[in-house]
Formats: C-alpha cells, sequence, structure tokens
C-alpha cells in the first residue's frame, strides 16, 4: 500500500511517501517554489492538479493532504485533512503514544492539542499574529545577523523585549543594539519573547509529557523554556513532516476501513 | 414619521408606543453594502483603530441615518456608547441615555421603564396595549427557535437573522409579523437537516454572518443563538409584567443570569459544543474566562475585529473543533 502525504504550510511544503507503513521517501520544498514548479490547474475550477511524476512519485495509492491551504486549496485526487488531524496522527504514529500534549509552532502559526486514547479531545489555536511563529524567529535572526540554529540556542541574561508586534520588536532589537547588549542576551531575548507569547496557549494543556513539532521544535532554548511548566518536553524525530506523516497515517485508516 | 435610532435592544414595548420608526443602528450597520468604508469613515473622524468595530460602525450608521433621536444604553451594554453619545451629541444628533439597572430587580426596572417613557413622552397605557400588540410576533419567535432546535428545519443563520431583528422588527413591525408567518409556514415543509453536531453560538451576535453557512458546509447545526434569543424576548409571555420581562432579559446584567440560560439550553437542545464570539477590544471577552470554566461542554473561542467575512485561520479551528466534537460522539 502506497501512500502520499502532503503538507502545504507557509514556508514549505513537505511530502512524505510510505510504502506499507514505512517512510520511503521524504522531501520539502519552499512553498512559492513548489507551486510554480509541480501545480498547475486542472480540468476542474478551483482545483489545482500536481504532477506526481515530476514529484518523483511514481505510484500512490491514496493521495492526502494538508496543510494552511486545507480551506483555500482544492488539490485534485487528493483527500484532504485538517491540520490538527494530521498533527495529532502524526504524532501518534511517530511516538506511538495515545494521550499527550502536542506543541506545533510552524512559520506562521502555533497549535496545541491535547490526544487522550487517540482522539484530539481539545486545541488551541493562535489568533492572527505572528510573533508567536517560526516567521518571527527568521526575522529577528536576520536582523541580529546570526545563524537561525544558533540563535535559537540562547536562553542565559535575556534582554527584555516589550512589543507585542514582530514588527515592531524588530525596532526595539535594533534599539537594543544601539545601546550594547551583546548578540547572545539579544537572541536570548527572542527566545524569552517567543515563550512568553507561547506560554498563555498553553493554560489548561498541563501534562507529563509535551511534545514539540513543527520547525521551531529545533529551537533548543524553546525546550529549556518549556522544561519550566512540563517535566518531559521532547522535539519528535521528524517534527518538520509530523503533518504530513499524519496524513500518511490518516490514508492508513481509511485504506483500513475500505 | 419621525426615526429613533438604537444602540441595542430596548424596550420596545415603549419605542414603538412613540410611534416612531425604530432602526436599530448595529443592523443597519452590519447588513450595509458600506460597512467596511464606514468603519474607514469613523476611523477617519478619530476612532481609534484599538476600538469595537461595533461602536465605530454604529457611529457611521447614524450618521448616515440622521435620526431624530439616537437612544444609547450607557449601563448594560458597552460603556463606550456614553462616548459615543457624547460625540454624536456634539455633531448636533439629539441623543438619550437609557440604564438596564444593575441590581435587576422588578422594582428598578419599573422605574428604569418609567423613566423612559417620560423621557419620550409616552402614556404607560400605550406601553401596556403594545406590550399585547405585540403577543403575536413574540410567540413567532419562539416557534421559529424551536423549528431550529426541535425539528432541524431553520437554519443556525435563519434563526440568528430573524432573532436579531427583533430589536427593531426591521422598522415596520406589520410587515415584519406577516413576513416571518410565511417563513413559518415554509419552513415547516421542508425535510431536517442533516447535520450530526449541535452547537450553540454564544456572546454578541457576530460580525462574521458567514459563519453559519460554514459550520453547516463541515456539518454542523447552531441550534441555539443565546443573545439573539434573548433580543426577542422568548420570555414576555412568561413575565406577568413589563418590568419582569426586562428584569429577566439576560443581556445587560451580571453573567450568571446568561450562565442558567446557556445551561438550560445545553442540556434541553443536546448540545455537544459551544461557539463563543468575542468582539476585539470588547469588555466581554473577559466573560470567556469564567464561561469556559462553568460551562460542561468543549467552548471554542473566537474572535471578530472588523472584517465581515471568516478568516482562512478561523474556518480551519472552526472545522477542527467540529470534527473532534464529531469523533467524540462517535
Amino acid at each position: 500500500m502506497r501512500i502520499l502525504g502532503l503538507d502545504l504550510g507557509s514556508r514549505q511544503v513537505k511530502l512524505v511517501y510510505m510504502i506499507d507503513g514505512a517512510i520511503a521517501l521524504k522531501k520539502a520544498w519552499h512553498t512559492a517554489t513548489f507551486y510554480r514548479n509541480f501545480c498547475g490547474p486542472s480540468d476542474k475550477e478551483n482545483e489545482l492538479g500536481i504532477s506526481l511524476e515530476a514529484l518523483g512519485i511514481e505510484k500512490a495509492d491514496l493521495l492526502v493532504s494538508t496543510g494552511y491551504g486545507r480551506n483555500n486549496t482544492n488539490l485534485k485526487d487528493f483527500l484532504a485533512i485538517n491540520e490538527l488531524k494530521a498533527h495529532s496522527l502524526g504524532a501518534q504514529f511517530q511516538t506511538g503514544e495515545k494521550d499527550f500534549v502536542l506543541l506545533d509552532v510552524g512559520g506562521q502559526d502555533v497549535k496545541v492539542m491535547r490526544v487522550a486514547s487517540g482522539q484530539l479531545t481539545d486545541m488551541n489555536l493562535n489568533d492572527k499574529c505572528a510573533a508567536s511563529c517560526g516567521r518571527f524567529l527568521e526575522q529577528m535572526a536576520e536582523i541580529l545577523d546570526m545563524p537561525l540554529d544558533e540563535m535559537t540556542s540562547y536562553v542565559a541574561e535575556p534582554v527584555s523585549l516589550s512589543s507585542t508586534c514582530a514588527v515592531f520588536c524588530e525596532s526595539e532589537l535594533i534599539g537594543k543594539m544601539a545601546e550594547g547588549f551583546s548578540p547572545e542576551t539579544l537572541a536570548a531575548g527572542v527566545n524569552a519573547s517567543l515563550f512568553k507569547r507561547l506560554e498563555p496557549m498553553l493554560n489548561g494543556f498541563e501534562h507529563e509529557h509535551l511534545w514539540l513539532s513543527g520547525g521551531v521544535a529545533k529551537s533548543t532554548a524553546l525546550k529549556k523554556h518549556l522544561e519550566s511548566i512540563y517535566p518531559r518536553v521532547t522535539p519528535l524525530l521528524d517534527a518538520t513532516y509530523n503533518g504530513a506523516i499524519g496524513c500518511c497515517a490518516y490514508g492508513m485508516t481509511v485504506q483500513t476501513r475500505r | 414619521m419621525k426615526k429613533i435610532a438604537i444602540s441595542t435592544t430596548l424596550p420596545l414595548e415603549i419605542l414603538l408606543a412613540t410611534q416612531c420608526e425604530i432602526v436599530d443602528l448595529n443592523n443597519r450597520f452590519v447588513t450595509s453594502p458600506k460597512a467596511s468604508e464606514w468603519l474607514s469613515q469613523a476611523e477617519r473622524s478619530g476612532f481609534p483603530k484599538s476600538l469595537c468595530a461595533w461602536i465605530k460602525g454604529l457611529y457611521s450608521a447614524c450618521m448616515a441615518e440622521k435620526p431624530d433621536l439616537f437612544i444609547a444604553v450607557t449601563e448594560g451594554d458597552c460603556s463606550n456608547t456614553k462616548g459615543l453619545n457624547g460625540i454624536l451629541a456634539h455633531q448636533g444628533i439629539p441623543v438619550l441615555s437609557f440604564r438596564y439597572p444593575q441590581d435587576n430587580t422588578p422594582e428598578n426596572l419599573e422605574s428604569a421603564l418609567k423613566q423612559l417613557a417620560t423621557d419620550l413622552s409616552v402614556d404607560w397605557a400605550d406601553v401596556l396595549e403594545m406590550r399585547k400588540r405585540l403577543e403575536n410576533v413574540r410567540l413567532l419567535g419562539i416557534e421559529l427557535d424551536r423549528l431550529t432546535f426541535e425539528t432541524n428545519q431553520v437554519t443556525g443563520f435563519e434563526n440568528h437573522l430573524w432573532l436579531v431583528s427583533f430589536s427593531d422588527f426591521d422598522g415596520n413591525l406589520e410587515a415584519f409579523e406577516e413576513k416571518l408567518t410565511c417563513f413559518i409556514a415554509e419552513a415547516k415543509t421542508r425535510p431536517a437537516m442533516k447535520q450530526t453536531v449541535r452547537l450553540a453560538y454564544i456572546g454578541v451576535p457576530p460580525m462574521t454572518a458567514d459563519l453559519y453557512d460554514y459550520v453547516e458546509s463541515v456539518g454542523a447545526h447552531v441550534v441555539f443563538n443565546e443573545v439573539q434569543r434573548q433580543f426577542s424576548m422568548p420570555n414576555s409571555l412568561s413575565a406577568k409584567t413589563l418590568a419582569q420581562q426586562y428584569a429577566e432579559y439576560t443581556y445587560p446584567y451580571e453573567l450568571d443570569g446568561r450562565i442558567e440560560d446557556i445551561q438550560t439550553a445545553l442540556q434541553t437542545r443536546q448540545i455537544d459544543g459551544v461557539i463563543h464570539y468575542t468582539q476585539a477590544f470588547c469588555y466581554r471577552a473577559l466573560d470567556d474566562v469564567i464561561l469556559k470554566d462553568v460551562l460542561p461542554c468543549p467552548i471554542l473561542t473566537i474572535e471578530g475585529d472588523q472584517a465581515t467575512s471568516l478568516d482562512g485561520r478561523t474556518k480551519l479551528r472552526l472545522e477542527a473543533f467540529i470534527d473532534m466534537l464529531r469523533e467524540e460522539g462517535q
């Protein structure tokens, strides 16, 4: 059984191809590149066709998609599921656990999910604000002229950043640079600021074990901050591909029902 | 005919006894094709960005309508209406304040209602006669609501639109009554809706009325519109006096009355989940803290600001919430 899962994110499109329940292929593209190179109009209105051949996929029994475009993008022959379902199924597939809290921090959105007995039972999503997401970190790393991986590793002596807006945070950060704060403490300030915005979203999602997914799961600083409120915090092995893995996991349940 | 514009539901028995045309500016604003333009117009006039869109809409709608009198509820609703009244008076529009007494005993209501009648030079006997006159239309409201949650023949949006219109009867009581009678007759011939997830909508009416069609498209039926139903005064026939009727009206007072009303509906209407709508910059968003704590079913809180249609994020949240409720129910 061959299943193709696609997670159409705001920054990247992630593909996972499973053969008989095992991951055979993983690929990611910049979102615009993906739409430009692999998509085109289909025979139906408001539907987008995808060339599987160009993606390097020979054959798939089932195509499942999720992502930011779930409500906007109609992919020909794809079964669309919502992101929360995809992520909760992906985490179950990856961890083998049925009871946990998952925090997914992507390029432009944040999701918190509680899974109990394998069912999604509660969730929280950020409002229309990028100050708690990956895009914010990217922007700040650019301002600090520091690699993203390095910036997201600093925790100690954070400079206090008070802006509630990602755009205004830029000028605040530049102001602090001019005041002579070190790049390390500025980076720690950015990480603390991200955590400060995420923390209220985790209210009511207490658990022994928090799993992390999404691009921001790579941030070691965020992990350390989260450890102040969760006994155990673990990034998923395939944090970036979790949504696409969830699509394949969903596909497997559909196949079983058939 | 003189025109009285209002900022929210007021005792219509008194207002209609003036024989004036009554216009709820909220309805005028939110259904206007100029809604976005009106918001910008208010901001150009100096209304801050960080102010509830409804207040801005009321302002511009009032400037466009140029009523003979604007009555704002300045207690029991948002206190921004006090500032709004000041600005409108400054622009030359005659204004009046009505205060729902926060200690909502029938005695206090009696005195507030009589004061309003005096302010509008209305005879109390005419008010009581108008109350009688409204019995039929209030009954129609109850029937419309029943067809929404009992027989599932009326959609959540239709329920919302009709009930929210009870605040001014679309400016024409007779025509409204006739249209609603016809609507109910037609609705009774429909097949029952097939949506399996039953939702309550609580909080102020939405800026984004497409919410109803959207939740329906993903398999849910809104069987309870909390505040809109309150606007229709479903208790008017059981309340012995007009004062009692407005003392039992839940919207203007402390949260307890609303909670009781919502809890009853959750039970009697077999509701699976609740959508709590809050308006950006509105004090009522604070109610969410308590509602989430006391209501015995899953609640999704969504916030609206200026947009009059749902954005992608809110759609995703609604869809995931409904998906979750459906799976819980299976």
